[in-house]
């Protein structure tokens, strides 16, 4: 019967070429607009880490140790703490996982200078590759006890490594980092998280995360005079250390992440969070009332504009603008069908049922549709060129992908049945006896 | 006007799918074209700055570790004035069509009260360097150039030249020359005295705020110390010599600064107006962006308009041609059809702009957006009508063009 209803549809389609044409064209620019904004809305609106991040929670506090006359409010919740919060927060393992981090960009080497990279990674205090996921090609993460005789060993990604040694494998081998000989103890596939999470506070439109290639516990990494890439909030009175800088000791520089899995452990941790940075404020050191809050790095990333307005706003006009494209269509199919009344009352006197007439109306309409998804292939990756070429910091994320092609499908399928509902409804509701009539 | 209502009210689906559409367009249409006249204010406001191509600006200048000491940028910016060919030398703070460095601040018209957020540019000979036309007053002394601050310089009273927009703004309809400027809302602020008002200069972060906003901008003489990120700009004689004078400038702050940078971050040696289409890159696809999305829209609704009178025209066929044989004239077919589209149009915009002043509310509380301005909606209203007798014109002639002798006609 499908079969028959599906010659029949393109029979049909075959009598007025060029109105149906303009449903297909109409339904394939509103899927491609769509499509365009969907891709990269859901390429920067998911998890920065798929998997880990959801678990993941960043420690917000007011951590001044001076009075502020030019903005004493806490407006908005800063994540920087000094090193020594940071490690008072990692140490006191309350949570599933806790990590203190800061990005950090320097030149890594070969000990004799024949090779080095420019890298980007992270200065941690805490299990860092652990907490974040990090998938190691070879060798180990950095032990406690290295970490508390600030051994200086340092994990790299395997594109660094490469680079270095021309092999992947390089545990055991030796890099320059700053001033000191690092040993390689691992060596980790590519990472990063695929929206920038880390510092966004002063991190101005860099919307796609920055690939991390290497880490090293932080305080080797101070030792061997290689310092975070910005050195945050340092106080009125300190001299201003600006990028690069060893001299943080009077530095808000890290950000304590704790990974926690269920709600129980997120409500115990929240007091913990609180009665610390309180326990601070009451000693004197934090000047301000701190207001410690635990944010979810989905909820922090919002907070901080991660993802501009712009891709919300674009989504939502795509989608307002399909809605039209549909009401269009939708409106166009109802004369079609009802032009063709006569038709239907003779199928319905020779005894289909309403049934019948309205399966064989969306079929035909679902084909118009998988037709208007076919043109819309084409049309959603021009729309995603036309993104990359242009100069916005998220222009990477408008990729064609496997994912898209699925959405794009069931979309245009989706839309084809959805807008002829109403007219083969409509088209179907009249008693056959009228309907001859009418012919 | 009875005949025309009633068929309506009978025969609802194709009427209410003309007003949904319509509300719909309109929606859509009012909210794009708002967020693209946003977009297109810093494009269309002048910066102030005079001759983009004879303006190198040398910027991403980071020091490791402290920042370099002012005795150190000043002579690196003696240097730079020394190179052939160049007429004026500034070292500032930030500068316009560059945000890595921002300062911005509330300021307060003293005495008055009134406030307004403006950018603050502090650096030397920034007048000339930038090319600013001076509309009144004085441009700062070789004195005043040559101070130090302790930190920024937000905390130091002194002198300040300040836009026509922003004079307007702190002191209406009054001489803003020899007024106090207050730097912040608190008790002790600095006080600035203007001593000069330029026309333009546009200030380096386009907020979405407020329209105005784009032209408050604030210069203080002298250099800041402890700043980060310094910015350096020279202003050249003659287009001709910019590539050689580029080139000198960059030897000139590799050799005096080159040694203290952060590796791996290189200083970009730029034209202004280079600098200035890249920072106006990202407004202008959002333009395009936006008029082609308008454009779209609105051409599905007139072809969905014209789709959906012509099937209704045809379907009335017979009862317009009886209408023709009892006397009607061909004038009052067409007026008919047309006054018919009109009202269901007009119905549609009555919706549609309660439908766009609603997604605005709700935009504005999600997003950094002003409120639909009402004069947006006389105009848009007008369109859509015009666009609905546009799109009803071919099915509404072919209606008039019916024979009355139709009605004569098998039943």
């Amino acid at each position: 019967m499908l079969d028959y209803y599906l010659r029949l549809a393109l029979s049909r389609c075959r009598q007025n070429v060029p109105m149906v044409l303009l449903l297909v064209l109409t339904m394939a620019v509103g899927i491609a607009a769509c499509m365009t904004a969907m891709t990269i809305f859901r390429a920067l609106s998911g998890a920065p880490l798929p998997g880990v991040s959801p678990h993941l929670y960043v420690a917000t506090m007011d951590a001044r140790e001076a009075v502020d006359q030019d903005s004493p409010d806490y407006k908005r919740p800063d994540s920087l703490l000094k090193l020594a919060d940071a490690k008072a927060l990692v140490d006191a393992h309350r949570a599933v996982q806790q990590v203190a981090v800061a990005q950090s960009l320097t030149q890594i080497g070969q000990p004799d200078g024949s090779q080095s990279a420019q890298a980007y990674g992270l200065m941690a205090y805490g299990p860092a590759l652990q907490a974040f996921g990090v998938p190691l090609r070879y060798g180990r993460p950095w032990t406690e006890a290295e970490q508390a005789s600030n051994a200086p060993v340092i994990v790299i990604d395997t594109e660094v490594a490469q680079k270095l040694f021309g092999t992947k494998n390089a545990v055991g081998r030796s890099v320059m980092l700053g001033r000191h000989r690092f040993r390689v103890i691992g060596v980790s596939a590519p990472w990063h998280p695929r929206v920038q999470m880390f510092d966004v506070q002063h991190d101005q439109g860099t919307v796609m995360g920055q690939a991390m290639m290497f880490f090293v516990p932080a305080q080797a990494s101070l030792d061997a005079g290689v310092g975070p890439f910005l050195a945050g909030e340092c106080g009125k009175d300190a001299a201003v250390a600006s990028f690069q800088s060893t001299q943080v000791a009077q530095c808000r520089w890290m950000e304590a992440w704790v990974r926690l899995d269920t709600p129980a452990q997120l409500d115990a941790y929240g007091p913990f969070l609180a009665g610390y940075a309180n326990a601070q404020h009451d000693a004197g050191r934090f000047v301000y009332p701190p207001q410690a809050k635990l944010y979810g790095t989905q909820a922090w990333l919002a907070l901080n504009h991660v993802v501009p307005d712009d891709v919300h706003l674009n989504m939502m006009l795509a989608g307002g603008f399909l809605l039209l494209c549909l009401v269009n269509v939708a409106g166009l199919l109802a004369a079609r069908f009802l032009r063709r009344q006569g038709d239907v009352a003779i199928r319905r006197a020779l005894g289909a049922s309403k049934r019948d007439v309205f399966v064989q109306h969306l079929v035909e309409t679902g084909l118009l549709g998988l037709i208007g998804g076919v043109l819309a292939l084409p049309l959603t990756w021009l729309g995603l060129w036309i993104v990359r070429m242009q100069p916005v910091s998220y222009a990477a994320a408008a990729q064609f992908s496997a994912g898209v092609f699925v959405i794009l499908f069931g979309l245009s399928v989706g839309v084809g049945l959805l807008v002829g509902i109403l007219p083969a409804w409509r088209v179907c509701r009249l008693p056959p006896a009228l309907q001859i009539k009418l012919a | 006007m009875r005949h025309i209502v009633k068929p309506l009210l009978r025969h609802r689906m194709m009427p209410l799918l003309v007003v949904l559409q319509v509300a719909l367009a309109c929606a859509i249409a009012c909210n794009a074209l708002f967020l693209l006249q946003q977009k297109l204010v810093p494009i269309v406001t002048p910066d102030g700055v005079g001759h983009p191509g004879r303006l190198i600006v040398a910027w991403n200048i980071a020091p490791r570790g402290n920042p370099w000491p002012p005795a150190t940028l000043r002579q690196t910016a003696t240097e730079l004035h020394a190179i052939p060919g160049v007429v004026s030398a500034s070292l500032a703070t930030s500068w316009p069509m560059e945000t890595e460095a921002q300062l911005n601040a509330t300021v307060v018209a003293d005495g008055k009260g009134i406030k307004a957020s403006a950018a603050i540019y502090i650096g030397d000979h920034l007048l000339d360097t930038l090319g600013l036309r001076l509309l009144a007053g004085r441009d700062f002394s070789a004195g005043e150039d040559a101070l130090v601050y302790k930190g920024a310089g937000l905390h130091t009273d002194g002198p300040t030249i300040i836009t026509q927009a922003l004079a307007r703004r702190l002191f209406p309809g009054g001489d803003a020359l020899g007024k106090v400027v207050r730097i912040g809302d608190q008790a002790n602020a600095a006080r600035r005295t203007v001593v000069g008002v330029v026309a333009h200069l546009m200030r380096n972060e386009f907020g979405q705020d407020d329209r105005e906003d784009v032209d408050y901008s604030m210069l203080f003489p002298g250099t800041a110390s402890n700043w980060p990120i310094p910015i350096f700009g020279v202003r050249v004689r003659s287009t001709a010599e910019a590539a050689g004078v580029r080139k000198a400038m960059k030897a000139v702050v590799q050799r005096e600064l080159g040694p203290d940078m952060i590796q791996g971050i290189d200083p970009a040696y730029e034209s202004y107006g280079d600098m200035r289409e890249r920072m106006l890159a990202q407004p202008k696809a959002a333009v395009w962006l936006l008029s082609g999305v308008s454009m779209i829209v609105l051409l599905v609704t007139v072809v969905g308009i014209m789709g959906l009178t012509s099937y209704w025209v045809q379907q009335r066929t017979r009862q317009i041609g009886v209408r023709r044989a009892l006397g009607a004239r061909r004038g009052n077919i067409l007026r008919d059809v047309q006054l018919e589209n009109l009202l269901v149009v007009g119905a549609g915009i009555l919706l549609g702009m309660a439908l766009a002043y609603a997604i605005n509310l709700w935009l504005m509380q999600r997003y950094e957006l002003t409120r639909l301005p009402w004069t947006y909606l006389p105009y848009g209203a007008l369109l859509m009508l015009l666009l609905g007798q546009l799109a009803v014109l071919s099915p509404a002639l072919r209606a008039a063009r019916v024979p009355p002798v139709v009605a004569t006609r098998s039943v």
